[in-house]
């Protein structure tokens, strides 16, 4: 008992002691019959008896999150605005911009010429949504989608907007969405990390990406996004250095543990016993990485309908695959990134190859979950952090253009994990410019998506600098017209 | 006289208590509750009986007043008001502790407390005023009569909190008759939704803001203020507008304090605003997919958007059990919180054990999700899983499985999904699985069946959906270029492995610069040997692909080794590199950077460069400049180049002289090799003259004007 006590006393932060010592009236009347905390060892934040479960019976077990990072153009993916191609180089009317806000990049500019989509559109499936030519193999799928172009946000420059995109919130200092499934669901299989993040590189335009994105925020370290790397070896410094072998680090981590467990009982500090499990977790996954990584035993038919790229680390289409195999190894959550999506000018260069590094492999990876029976308890989101102008940015030519930023519309789809199949919710106006029918949040999105996965958005919460915390902070409502 | 102490101390005690709990009345807000006063404040419900029974016992006391002793009864009646005044005043410190707890309704939490507090109070003035008269007066009967009222009020409402407003008549008045099924939005989900959260305000008798909701035509006429919403435009109506404002805002509705609506419920009165606000719509009459209609669905108590899954026909395992099945290798979970129904996933191949799954044998009756992909489960294994009675899904994909331990299972009354995608079963052996009669879906992508089986499988049993890959791909597709794992510098004797990592492929390769082809260039098969500095390209093939684009790589194995070079002519101010030693120092630039110390510049002289063997010079057969080749940047290779050689650095001889094949039009970036060959000797001085070219040639953009020479390294062998 008296080691609880110890413990207990270096559990207390100095915000808890402070508050505690402050208790008011009350606790002076009570006096020194409180003892704060007692039955309460738990992480600061956290509410006493928190259990990371799903609060209530959940649709989605496991997230694939398909960053298209630089903000796509939806109105050359799956937005189709034909009144932009009647209208070509007339001038964006004022009563649909009313005002609104234009990024630096484009709010000299005299003229604002609409342009429609160099690319041609077709409806596909029952459900008979349209998508351009870029995307035939995803066209393929829209029965399994569900497409929302009623999406808005707040930010209009790439940094705030992603990080909202990513966190909640634009300044990048909250846990991101993965770290917040990792807190509210906790790891699935102990021998890898609940949330992993994946990169690679195309060949448009690119913008950034930055660790702040997967981030664990205030919530414990354990919840930090595990980043791959691009090269062979996919998780670095997991191999046993030469002339070690996996005996003798089983001693050696023994003998650490000791040595660890030894300052816990005198120091008390939660943060070794954290340690201690990483580097256990570490040590099992030199047996669950290469077992992962190893793409030898994809089948043929497999590398065909990811293309020829899935096995070359790095790429879109490898990191497509590697999602697969760690969403079926049971990872919470799998964020990728795909540079190249900025298509401030030369668009109608770089939207084809940026769709055709995408298009097969995101395909292929949907096609992939559904065979395997996973498609139902994994939820793959599709998109970027916001939309992109109707009008050219500069000069428009005749066979070329541009599209700035574009907060107040944008299109992102889902498929798989408890979302309505083969929906098309919300729309736009004829210009593509606001939103006519059913908008949906970036909070609203986050709401909907913790909601399938058995959270309430509401109720995962964390206290931190003397408030609650939640992906979603004070706003966001499930949309149930994107549930199945 | 023992009495009077003891009774004087109670009474300090009681005045103590009504001091606390003013506090923390007045301090509500400051105050943070240990747990453990929370376990005592759930004694609320046990202890509040005790003032309810002592106040009526008082009134036996004096209604049996004319029995007893004047005596007696004063001793009978302050021990009585005595543990009433403690009891109600320990009840109601109680009651505030349990408040803090749970989400008790809030319109009739505050008036219970009000009642609690003031009950307390009552009584203690009942006691004090008894204790100082003995008489029963008129004040003894007024507080007494008012303590009793309150009693009656606070119990009310405590009934209300507990048991909700409608407990007793609730068995003949549910509410759930009023909904009609195939109503209008209005009747279905708007009215419901008013009648739980609006119209106890806004109502015939009780009209706030004289709104009145009852009656549609008073409603629709709106309040004080005039209609309360504006056709069509939800963001203009006042009603919405009420709903959004923040909490603390006097207008807010409905007011602080009150049940709230739900982000939902706000959304379905916007929508219904929007349309109209309509009326008459029914709600079958909407879309399938229109927001309004699945609102007032869900609001309308016909569906729940929480996917609520219940296992009522599941008793829980003990935690413990739960906890001693769980390895790294083997996580078995609730699905959600409080769940009974268990999950249990497998990982690692390697570490799979048939033990750990028939000790799974102890949760059988909780086990609804079992996820055994990629494991090696075998036949015999599938006869443990057997006992898995209450299993809705299950997963071995990727499994040793044949299914022929299908035939042994029997009573799967639940099992609704199973994935056997990548397994060897047969087309035979999993009839008997697919009679199970939950049966809903079967997952068979890459198995033995064929289509012909799987459709016959189809018409034996209809019920259960077959899955496979439909993907057909008939374009054929590009292999990605191969990997060259050696770049730049190598070291003597290194090889040089080119890696494809598509099983299957025949990787070629040419090292005269050509392009290499799919029939003609030499055919990979062990990493290479490169004695000279060499550019390799290379490419990958196989049937029913097309080839690879080309992937390159500059090796620069390693030679001899000066041991001084200097600079006799100075490199251009901008790229002085670090003087001689920049040629020897086995140091590789970067193209592009040129301004990084690798680069040696020259554009308006010759580079000539003295490079010194020392006393035991080795013979020497080739050298070698390692030059950029980037003409859109105006850097070509040297118009010409001269060695010279000799014992002495006034004595050398010029070995050769040759004009490099200059290019006729652009061509892309790289990392240029010149190689001269010399006659093979040894020498102690080498000189290397490289001039740059004088005039660009006509097609290029910069015709006429000097060409740049830029050197990064040169190479002895």
């Amino acid at each position: 008992m008296s080691k609880e006590f110890i413990d207990h006393r270096f559990h207390i932060t100095r915000k808890h002691f402070l508050g505690k010592l402050g208790l008011g009236l009350g606790s002076v009347a009570l006096g020194s019959l409180l003892i704060p905390r007692l039955f309460d060892g738990e992480d600061a934040g956290q509410e006493s008896g928190f259990v990371p479960l799903p609060h209530f019976a959940p649709k989605a077990k496991r997230v694939i999150y398909l960053f298209q990072n630089g903000a796509p153009s939806q109105l050359e993916s799956f937005d189709y605005k034909p009144m932009l191609n009647k209208m070509r180089g007339e001038e964006l009317p004022a009563s649909i911009r009313m005002g609104q806000r234009l990024t630096g990049m484009t709010s000299g500019q005299k003229k604002f010429p609409l342009i429609g989509s160099h690319f041609q559109f077709a409806q596909h499936g029952q459900s008979g949504a349209w998508v351009s030519e870029l995307f035939p193999h995803i066209a393929g799928l829209v029965d399994d989608m569900c497409i929302v172009k009623s999406m808005h946000t707040e930010a209009i420059n790439h940094d705030p907007a992603l990080t909202f995109m990513q966190t909640g919130a634009q300044q990048g200092n909250r846990p991101s969405m993965g770290a917040w499934l990792s807190y509210g669901l906790g790891s699935e299989n102990k021998n890898l990390p609940a949330f992993c993040v994946l990169l690679s590189r195309g060949r448009g335009n690119g913008q950034g990406v930055y660790s702040k994105l997967w981030t664990n925020g205030f919530l414990d370290s354990i919840h930090q996004g595990v980043q791959f790397s691009s090269s062979e070896e996919r998780v670095l410094y997991l191999k046993d250095p030469s002339g070690r072998d996996r005996q003798e680090t089983r001693t050696m981590l023994d003998q650490l543990a000791k040595l660890n467990d030894k300052s816990y009982e005198e120091f008390g500090d939660p943060e070794i016993q954290t340690r201690i499990q990483q580097y256990e977790m570490a040590y099992r996954m030199q047996t669950a990485v290469p077992e992962l990584t190893d793409l030898t035993k994809e089948p043929d038919s497999t590398v065909k309908m990811y293309g020829a790229d899935c096995l070359v680390p790095g790429t879109y289409a490898a990191n497509c695959l590697l999602a697969r195999k760690l969403s079926e190894s049971g990872v919470r959550f799998v964020q990728l990134y795909h540079q190249g999506w900025d298509q401030h000018g030369n668009l109608v260069g770089e939207m084809p190859l940026q769709a055709q590094d995408v298009d097969r492999p995101t395909a292929a990876l949907i096609r992939d979950l559904k065979q395997r029976g996973l498609l139902d308890e994994t939820l793959v989101i599709w998109g970027g952090e916001f939309g992109r102008t109707n009008y050219c940015q500069g000069d428009l030519s005749t066979t070329n253009y541009g599209r700035d930023h574009h907060p107040r519309c944008f299109t992102i789809w889902m498929a798989g994990g408890g979302v309505k199949p083969g929906t098309v919710y919300g729309e736009s106006d004829e210009f593509g410019y606001n939103i006519i029918r059913d908008p949906v949040h970036v909070n609203d999105f986050h709401a909907t998506a913790l909601h399938l996965l058995g959270l309430n958005h509401e109720q995962l919460n964390f206290k931190h600098l003397g408030r609650r915390y939640r992906l979603t902070d004070v706003a966001g409502k499930v949309i149930p017209g994107l549930i199945a | 006289m023992l009495f009077g102490v003891v009774k004087d101390i109670v009474i300090r005690f009681i005045f103590f208590l009504q001091a606390l709990l003013l506090c923390f009345w007045w301090f509500e807000e400051h105050i943070d509750l240990p747990i453990w006063i929370r376990v005592i404040g759930r004694l609320h419900p046990a202890v509040l009986h005790l003032p309810i029974g002592i106040l009526v016992f008082a009134i036996f006391v004096l209604l049996l007043r004319s029995e007893l002793k004047k005596r007696a009864f004063r001793n009978i009646m302050m021990m009585v008001l005595l543990f009433a005044s403690l009891t109600a005043s320990i009840t109601a410190l109680l009651g505030f502790f349990l408040s803090h707890q749970s989400d008790y309704g809030a319109d009739w939490l505050q008036q219970h407390r009000l009642s609690g507090i003031l009950l307390s109070i009552l009584c203690y003035l009942l006691l004090i005023g008894f204790e100082r008269t003995q008489r029963t007066d008129t004040f003894f009967y007024a507080t007494g009569g008012l303590a009793i009222v309150t009693v009656l009020f606070a119990g009310h409402t405590g009934g209300y909190l507990t048991h909700g407003q409608n407990f007793i008549f609730a068995p003949i008045s549910d509410p759930r008759l009023h909904t009609v099924s195939n109503g209008s939005v209005y009747q279905v989900a708007i009215l419901p939704l008013l009648e739980r959260k609006c119209i106890s305000c806004h109502n015939e008798s009780k009209s706030k803001g004289k709104l009145i909701m009852t009656d549609l035509d008073k409603f629709r006429h709106g309040g004080k203020k005039g209609k309360e919403w504006v056709e069509g435009a939800p963001d203009k109506s006042r009603m919405v507008r009420y709903l959004h404002l923040p909490m603390k805002d006097e207008d807010h509705m409905p007011p602080e304090g009150k049940p709230q609506l739900t982000s939902s419920e706000i959304r379905l009165i916007e929508l219904w605003i929007q349309r109209g606000p309509d009326f008459s719509t029914k709600v079958d009459d909407l879309n399938d997919g229109d927001s309004l209609k699945i609102l007032s669905k869900m609001i309308g108590g016909q569906v729940s958007v929480a996917p609520v899954i219940l296992y009522n026909d599941i008793r829980g395992a003990s935690a413990t059990t739960v906890a001693e099945l769980n390895t790294p290798f083997c996580s078995v979970f609730p699905l959600y919180r409080d769940s009974p129904a268990l999950q249990a996933d497998f990982f690692i191949q390697q570490s799979y054990r048939p033990e750990q799954l028939s000790r799974l044998k102890a949760v059988a009756d909780q086990l609804v999700v079992l996820n055994m992909n990629q494991m090696p489960v075998s036949d015999q294994d599938l006869e443990t899983i057997g006992n898995f009675h209450r299993l809705e899904k299950l997963n071995l994909s990727f499994s040793k499985i044949t299914g022929s331990g299908f035939k042994g299972w029997n009573g799967f009354g639940h099992l609704r999904s199973v994935a056997l995608t990548g397994t060897a079963v047969t087309a035979e052996n999993i009839k008997p699985l697919l009679a199970m009669p939950a049966l809903e879906e079967v997952f068979m992508a890459n198995t033995s069946i064929n289509e012909a089986q799987r459709k016959q499988l189809a018409k034996l049993y209809p019920k259960v959906r077959l899955v496979v890959n439909d993907f057909v791909d008939n374009q054929t597709l590009k292999l990605s270029a191969p990997a060259i794992l050696a770049e730049g510098l190598v070291s003597k004797g290194q090889l040089v492995p080119i890696r494809s990592a598509m099983p299957g492929v025949t990787i070629r390769y040419t090292l005269d610069g050509s392009a290499p082809d799919s029939i003609g260039s030499v055919i990979y098969d062990k990493p290479l040997s490169v004695s000279r500095p060499t550019f390799v390209r290379a490419i990958a093939c196989k049937p029913g692909w097309y080839c690879s684009a080309v992937t390159e790589a500059t090796i620069f194995p390693e030679g001899l080794h000066p041991v001084s070079a200097t600079l006799l002519s100075s490199p251009d101010k901008q790229y002085p590199g670090e003087g001689g030693a920049t040629l020897i120092n086995g140091r590789k630039g970067f193209l592009d950077v040129y301004r990084e110390p690798s680069w040696l510049g020259y554009r308006e002289q010759p580079m000539e460069a003295l490079f010194d063997f020392g006393e035991k010079s080795k013979p020497v057969s080739s050298m070698v400049v390692s030059y950029a080749h980037n003409l859109g940047s105006y850097i070509f290779p040297p118009a010409e180049i001269e060695v010279y050689a000799g014992a002495s650095v006034d004595k050398l001889d010029r070995l050769v002289i040759t004009k490099p094949r200059q290019p006729q039009k652009s061509e892309p970036t790289r990392m240029g090799i010149l190689s001269v060959p010399l006659k093979s000797a040894s020498h102690r001085y080498y000189k290397l003259v490289l001039k740059p070219v004088a005039k660009l040639p006509l097609w290029h953009s910069g015709k006429g004007s000097k060409g740049w020479v830029m050197v990064d390294e040169v190479f002895f062998y």
